[in-house]
């Protein structure tokens, strides 16, 4: 058994060794709320929720907690994973008090290539967005040649914020 | 005696493997079937094949197929690579009848039917174009295509190998079904039966049709299964069938950032039937034992993108 562990280790060891963590949570909070006060609001999505984010969006949460946190101007911050080519991309997204996108961050990227998606550029398509607008890639946000999977993926994880905060926050603030 | 030439056989392709732990692929899912996946323009990967194939119609047979290959994103639909092949084989009473009979890559090598029969040889250097047309992220349906051919040339065998290549992704493309048909004509230098002492080139031509489902069941791992038909006529037009198999088995798949490993095993199912070319006493148990076919096949894929 001890054996096995250490072959499961071993495998393992690559990705700790070059996992890249661009930003921590705290640090893309002052980032995207700068000086403002941001209070923990973390919700569990029940089954109805889960389907309803579905059916808004086309996607399904990856997971049922949701890491949500309230900014003292009314706008919300909200971590969540995205599957990437081989492990998760772990990304922020801040909403104004609005519910409309004020902006997108890649807090970690652990794939070889295509973090492109890191491009400020290519993030800032983002701004603006609300919940029930078409958000495509090749469409209202441009593909990265050469990153295909992570920039749609990532555009795929944020039309799915924005509907679970229509269906999760918006209401029940 | 068979399980230790297996055994030892097993330990060739384990160090094989070993050895070549530096190099690396395009990333394959399946150890056969190929996806739509391409290397993004001015990425470099480096990959390493071992094929373990064992069992014929009785006696021993083992043979281990060697690919050495390096890759390159010329742009972000279009991969090219260039690659070596080489093959070892060990066998003994392992054909029709009971005979001696090399696999089809040394088919020239002419052993007397009770020769323990032992090889090893370089046979041909080849390249590879995969085309993506159509990209299974860009559309809402998730089906992509690429089309694939592999010219190969060696001093004995040459081949035009080409693939049409479908797939269709699923539940965040972590589930991806697909499909391969290929039509491969080819040449062989071998034995004249009409003139003794002198080869011919023997025309042959591959279809096989392959479809295989993969999940990305955790992070970095994926699980698959992957069905082929491989068929074979003796003629470049269809005519002459000599052998249709079928191989059913599994794959496991790492994929780290700059590593990936994909290890298969694929078992002949007993469908196999006979045919017009179907060389006498290959076909038992309805399993086919021709020079190309055999009862199992390992494969492993490491590889390493630069």
């Amino acid at each position: 058994m001890k054996r096995y562990t250490l072959l499961f280790s071993a495998l393992a060891a690559p990705s700790a060794v070059h996992a890249t963590v661009f930003m921590s949570p705290e640090q893309a909070q002052a980032v995207m709320f700068p000086g403002e006060v941001l209070r923990p609001d973390p919700r569990q999505l029940s089954d109805d929720q889960v389907s309803a984010i579905r059916k808004a969006s086309g996607e399904s949460p990856l997971h049922r907690d949701l890491k949500v946190w309230r900014a003292s101007s009314g706008g919300w911050f909200i971590v969540d994973e995205v599957v990437g080519k081989h492990e998760f991309i772990t990304l922020a997204l801040a909403l104004d008090a609005t519910g409309a996108v004020k902006s997108v961050e890649i807090l970690d990227y652990r794939e070889a290539y295509g973090s492109q998606v890191r491009d400020p550029r290519w993030r800032a398509q983002f701004a603006g967005k609300r919940a029930g607008q078409s958000l495509q890639l090749g469409h209202e946000v441009k593909n990265i040649s050469g990153a295909t999977l992570s920039s749609k993926h990532v555009t795929d994880g944020v039309r799915r914020l924005l509907a679970t905060y229509a269906i999760v926050l918006a209401h029940n603030s | 005696m068979r399980i230790g030439v297996t055994i030892r056989a097993a330990a060739f392709v384990a160090a094989s493997a070993s050895l070549s732990s530096a190099a690396h692929a395009g990333e394959p899912l399946f150890g056969y079937i190929y996806t739509t996946d391409t290397l993004p323009k001015g990425k470099v990967e480096v990959e390493q094949w071992v094929t373990l194939r064992n069992e014929k119609v009785a006696g021993s047979f083992n043979q281990i197929d060697e690919r050495t290959e390096v890759e390159y994103g010329l742009t972000d639909n279009l991969q090219v690579a260039l690659y070596a092949d080489a093959t070892w084989v060990k066998a003994y009473h392992n054909g029709p009848f009971g005979q001696t009979t090399p696999p089809e890559r040394l088919v020239y090598d002419t052993p007397g039917p009770d020769d323990h029969y032992e090889n090893s040889r370089f046979t041909d250097v080849a390249a590879e174009a995969i085309w993506r047309v159509r990209s299974p992220l860009l559309h809402k349906d998730g089906i992509g295509v690429a089309l694939y051919v592999e010219p190969s040339w060696g001093a004995r065998f040459r081949e035009v190998e080409t693939k049409l290549i479908l797939q269709k992704n699923f539940l965040d493309d972590r589930l991806v079904i697909a499909a391969n048909v290929t039509y491969a004509p080819e040449y062989r230098l071998v034995p004249d039966d009409n003139n003794p002492g002198h080869n011919g080139w023997q025309e042959e031509t591959d279809t096989n049709i392959g479809i295989g489902a993969s999940y990305r069941f955790a992070p970095k791992w994926s699980a698959a299964v992957e069905l082929n038909n491989e068929r074979e006529f003796n003629s470049l037009n269809f005519t002459h069938e000599s052998n249709s198999a079928y191989f059913f088995g599994p794959s496991i798949h790492f994929g780290g950032r700059k590593f990936f490993a994909t290890l298969s095993y694929l078992e002949q199912l007993p469908w196999a039937t006979t045919h017009s070319d179907s060389v006498d006493g290959a076909i038992v148990g309805c399993h086919t034992y021709d020079n190309d076919f055999e009862q199992r096949r390992f494969r492993l894929k490491v590889g390493y993108l630069f």
